[in-house]
This record gives structure tokens, sequence and C-alpha cells, in this order.
């Protein structure tokens, strides 16, 4: 039967089949690789991933620099200050859209054509409005997530239900407090339902702008190593970044759960 | 029922059929003459291989073969691709020539043994720091940032040039940037951007294009030290046809340098060089080959990757490597046959040039 339930037992088991499977793929291809060509670097064994990942912890014997620290802090910065730009703009700009259609005609068309730009190709635009620094990372973060978003919020605030607005007017709330206390939570699961989504795009944003302009960071240290063929130390930054996004996807669905119990989906 | 069966068995066997006549034609051709490729990224000098394939002499898809593979018994096979990636590709062992620089050809060096087989040119100008018309002199560089692209030629012809100068590199904030973007930040007068390294086409765009930026010094300081070269993994010259391959290659090169030296059809050739390169016009494409000076004889390529003219380069090369952890240990470099350099991770041997002249006679 189609959907039907299984244990719990057996959906934690497939899991980890499924990881150790990756692992051991992985596995195979790196010794494939190495039988080819022992002194392989691109797809590093285990114990060149151990070697690599030392490097990255380890603090430079000639600079004293502790890369993973350096770059972890540099990105961590621009990504959070960017998703916090997108996201605080993202809502004002949904709800204002989807309260009023004055608003709502004019910003829908750009927010659209908008949402399917990647920032990174519109580079030099980014330099002219906010320079080369943190700004620009921000910006670019913050520009390349807030179209989407704002438009998840707008069609949100779309759906809630006409009864409910009605019910809180007749019961002679002002405009303010119909906003705040229907609109905004109403729609607050489902914003965290689209940040969610949008994590993966402002990351892959951000490592790509910091592949051609960054210093420091997990894109300048990704390309750098990639082009030195030191995929040990690649390798495991890739691995963080996935760790990092599964975690904040994570702590979001658990802010979900949290604040809003009521807003059930279907399974999870 | 029966009708419907035997119509689903002539269905599939038509689709085998279809399927299996070009799988078939492809393996008889391939078994024809052993395929090899190279993988090359738009440089004026490695871009000669694109345009060989543009002009018919070679043909670049795997199966297909042109007039000098023909002549030569090898098929060429060409993945073009962004210079970083080439880079990868070598490493990963997924192409058995590639076009690279004398410096980068370290880093592969280290996990697949490499020749190199034919150099094509050298920087000559094509690298260089532009900077804004106040400053006149390196010491006004002083603590402020440089940019470029880290652990490249760039950072190697700043710093060699910093040597030359008389100064010291760590009073110098060289900076990581993408040599396009760097160009471009430099093109908006952006605040900060006083000094970049940049490469060609950047070099000359960014001077078309900001009258009053000037170049502070460049790569003809140091002539002959970055080389642009293809380098070939031992493991594939020891295959049967690995020699033939490197001929095939070499004759391509020289093929297109005799077209640029043909009154008649060089300008037609410098087009097609700089086509995808940049949207630089034919005079500053003129102006690029004078600063990428080809290798354009074969005498030349032989002089080059001998030892008295490269010997002492290779050894500055492998010591700014070291130093900027480019590497994690020195190559071993050496020159000549494998008798004469023996066990070198590195090694320039002029002799498939030498073997494409006597084959050629």
């Amino acid at each position: 039967m189609i959907r039907q339930p299984i244990s719990t037992r057996l959906t934690v088991l497939l899991g980890i089949i499924s990881v150790v499977a990756l692992l051991a793929g992985y596995t195979l291809l790196s010794s494939m690789q190495h039988l080819d060509n022992p002194d392989d670097t691109t797809i590093p064994t285990w114990s060149q991933l151990g070697e690599g990942l030392q490097r990255l912890i380890e603090a430079n014997p000639r600079t004293g620099e502790r890369w993973l620290l350096l770059d972890a802090e540099a990105t961590a910065t621009r990504l959070f200050l960017g998703l916090f730009c997108g996201i605080l703009g993202a809502i004002i700009l949904g709800l204002l859209m989807g309260c009023y259609a004055p608003i709502e005609a004019l910003l829908v068309p750009p927010m659209s054509l908008l949402a399917k730009i990647p920032p990174t190709a519109a580079l030099a635009v980014f330099f002219v409005l906010v320079g080369t620094d943190t700004e620009m990372y921000v910006a670019m973060i913050a520009f390349g997530v807030l179209p989407t978003l704002a438009q998840s919020v707008y069609l949100a605030v779309h759906d809630v239900p006409r009864e409910m607005l009605y019910k809180a007017y007749t019961l002679g709330a002002s405009q303010m407090e119909l906003i705040w206390n229907i609109i905004v939570r109403a729609v607050f699961p489902r914003l965290i339902d689209a940040v969610r989504l949008q994590i993966g795009p402002a990351m892959v944003y951000l490592i790509a702008a910091e592949m051609i302009l960054g210093d420091v960071g997990f894109g300048y240290r990704i390309r750098l190593q990639m082009r030195l063929l030191n995929m040990n130390v690649v390798y495991p930054y890739l691995t963080f970044l996935a760790v990092f996004g599964f975690t904040m996807d994570y702590c979001l669905r658990l802010l979900q759960r949290v604040t809003c119990p009521w807003f059930v989906r279907h399974g999870r | 029922m029966k009708t419907r069966t035997s119509r689903y068995i002539l269905i599939a066997a038509a689709l085998a059929v279809i399927l299996a006549v070009p799988a078939i034609w492809i393996m008889i051709r391939a078994d024809e003459v052993p395929t090899f490729s190279l993988a090359w990224s738009e440089y004026p000098s490695w871009s000669a291989f694109g345009v060989a394939h543009e002009f018919g002499f070679i043909n670049g898809k795997k199966g297909e073969i042109g007039p000098i593979e023909k002549k030569w018994g090898v098929d060429i096979e060409l993945k073009e691709a962004d210079y970083d990636t080439c880079l990868v590709m070598y490493g990963s062992g997924k192409c058995d020539a590639v076009c690279i620089t004398n410096m980068d050809a370290l880093i592969p060096c280290l996990t697949r043994k490499s020749v190199g087989i034919l150099p094509t040119s050298t920087s000559f100008g094509a690298d260089a720091c532009i900077v804004d018309a106040r400053i006149t002199d390196i010491q006004q560089l002083r603590g402020k940032k440089v940019y470029g692209l880290a652990k490249t030629v760039s950072e190697y012809c700043f710093v060699r040039n910093v040597e030359i100068l008389g100064e010291k590199e760590a009073d110098f904030r060289f900076t990581n940037m993408d040599p396009a973007a760097a160009a471009l930040a430099m093109q908006q007068k952006r605040d900060g951007f006083d000094a970049i390294v940049v490469w060609n086409p950047f070099v000359l765009e960014t001077l078309n294009k900001r009258k009053d930026a000037r170049v502070l010094f460049d790569s003809t300081t140091i002539p002959g030290e970055i080389i642009d070269m293809v380098v070939m993994t031992q493991e594939s010259l020891d295959k049967p046809g690995g020699d033939k391959f490197a001929w095939a290659v070499i004759d391509a090169f020289y093929t297109i340098n005799q077209q640029m030296a043909k009154s008649e059809t060089r300008d037609e050739t410098l087009i097609a060089l700089g086509e995808k390169f940049s949207n630089l016009d034919l005079n500053s494409m003129r102006k690029v080959v004078q600063q990428t000076r080809f290798y354009s004889s074969p005498e030349e390529g032989i002089k080059v990757l001998g030892k008295e003219a490269t010997a002492g380069i290779m050894e500055k090369v492998v010591a700014f490597c070291v130093s900027h952890e480019i590497v994690p240990e020195a190559p071993a470099v050496g020159f000549g046959s494998r008798a004469e350099a023996k066990e070198v991770a590195f090694r320039l041997d002029p002799a498939y040039i030498k073997g494409y002249v006597a084959k050629s006679k």
C-alpha cells in the first residue's frame, strides 16, 4: 500500500544504512582512484583526510593561524548578517505586499523577476552599491534570498482565512493589531519553512562570492586548496558546510515546533 | 495477445539495432588509432589548439581525426575548461596532457610524474601591477593592499619585482582576489583599489578603460620565468602512441605559429586566437601576442626546455612555491631524457620537439 507506515526502528535502521552506504561508496571510489595512482590527492583516503583535517584545525606553523577558526568566523558573520537583513526585509515587504493592494501591484512584478537572478552574476552592481567588504557579501545574500522569501510571505498572507480577518475586525481590532495578532502569527510557521529552503541558496551565493573575492572564508579556502589539489582540505570543509546547513535546518524545525505547535504538517 | 507480444519483440529488436549501430561504429573508429586528451583553457598560446581544431588542422572530438592526427596516427581529444578546472582534471588523471604554467605544474607533479614537452609562450608584460596615477613609486604601496590571485603567477610576479626593486615582501599586503573582480573594481575606481596584479586580458582591458591608471611594473623584468607550456604525464607518454600524441600536439602548435607568421593568414589567426579570450580588438591582440611572447619555432622551444636556459629559473620558482606553501615539499625537477633525469617529479624534455623536427623532414 502506498504510504504505509513502518516502525520507528526500521526508519532509524534505514537511515543509518543510507549514510553507511554513502561512506562505503566514497571509500570504494577513493581506493579505486588510488589503485590507478597511489599518490592521488584528488579523492583522498580516510588517512589523507585525517591529515587534511589536522592541517585546518592546528595552528599553521609559519603564521600561527588556525584556518578553520578564521574561515568559520568570517563566513558565519557574513552569512548570518546577510540572512538577517534578507529575512527582515522579506518580512516587511511580504507583509506590505500581502496586506495592501497598491503595494502588491507595485512590488509583485519586480520581486518575481529579481527572484530568478543569481546575485553573483551581478557582482559589478554590488561593487558600486556597497563596495567590496563585508557589506558586499551581506548585500549579495540579502538580495539573493529576499525576493523569494518576500514572495513566500506574501503568498502566506493571502492564505490567511478571510473569516479570521472579519472576526478580528468585528471584535474591533485596529489595522496594526490585526497585522500583529492575526497575520504575523498565521504567517510565521510558513516563513520558517521558506527560510529553511533559502539557507541552501544563501550558502551557495556566499561561497561563490568568497571564491571570487575573499581573502578569508570557506569559499576562499576551498578555491585555493582546490587549485593546489589539496582535496583532503576541501572535502572536510564541504562536510562542515553540510553539517552546518543540517543543524540550521534542524534548529528552525525545532523553533517551528515549539512556537507554532498548532501548525502540523503531515508527518513532520 | 500474440500479435501484441510479437509487436513488442519487433520494437525491442528495432531499438537494439538503432542503439547498437552507432555504438559499434564508434568502437570501430576509436580502435583505429589511440586517443589521448589535452585539457586547455583560453589563453593566447593555448587557444592555438582550439584554433587548430577550428581551422581543421586537427579534430578535437574523440574518435574523429584531422590531417595532423592522421599524419602521426593518433587521436587528439581536446577538453576545454577553466584554468583551475584543467589543473584538477590533470591532477585526478582525467586527461593525459594539460596546458599549464611552469609554476602550477609543480603542484600535480608531486602525485603524477610529469614531463614538460612543449613550451608555448612566456609572459613578457602579460602579468602586470597596475596602479592609480597617484602612485609613482613602489614604496608608496607599503602597507596598502595589493589585489591579485594569491599563490599564482600574479603573486610570483609581484614578489619577484619587489625583490628586484630592493624592497622586502613583508612590507606589502598582497590580498587575494580573482583577477576579473580586481580589474572590475579598479575600473570602477573603488576606494582602496590603488594597486592590482592581474594578467591579460585584464591588463590591457583595465588600461584601455581607465586612462589614468598605469603599469608600475610587469613581467618584462623577469623574462622567461613564467613559462606557459604543455605538460604530459609520464604514464601517458609510456603508453603505446604516447610519443605520437606529443608529436602531434607539437605539430599542431607550430602549424598555428606558421599561420601567424604568414602575412595572408596572420590577422585571421590572431582574431581566432582572441575571439573567446577577450573582447580586445585586432590591434590589442597584436599587443597581447607581444606580451605573451610565443615560442614560435622548434629551436626556441628546444632551448627553453634545456638545462642551460631554465634550470636556474626552475630553482627560483620551486623556492617560491615552497616558501609560499603552494607545495608541501620541493618537487625534484630535472632536465633531459628519463635516463638523464632519474626519479624526478617534473622533467623538462626537449626530445619530443626534436623528434617532431626529425620526423617532419
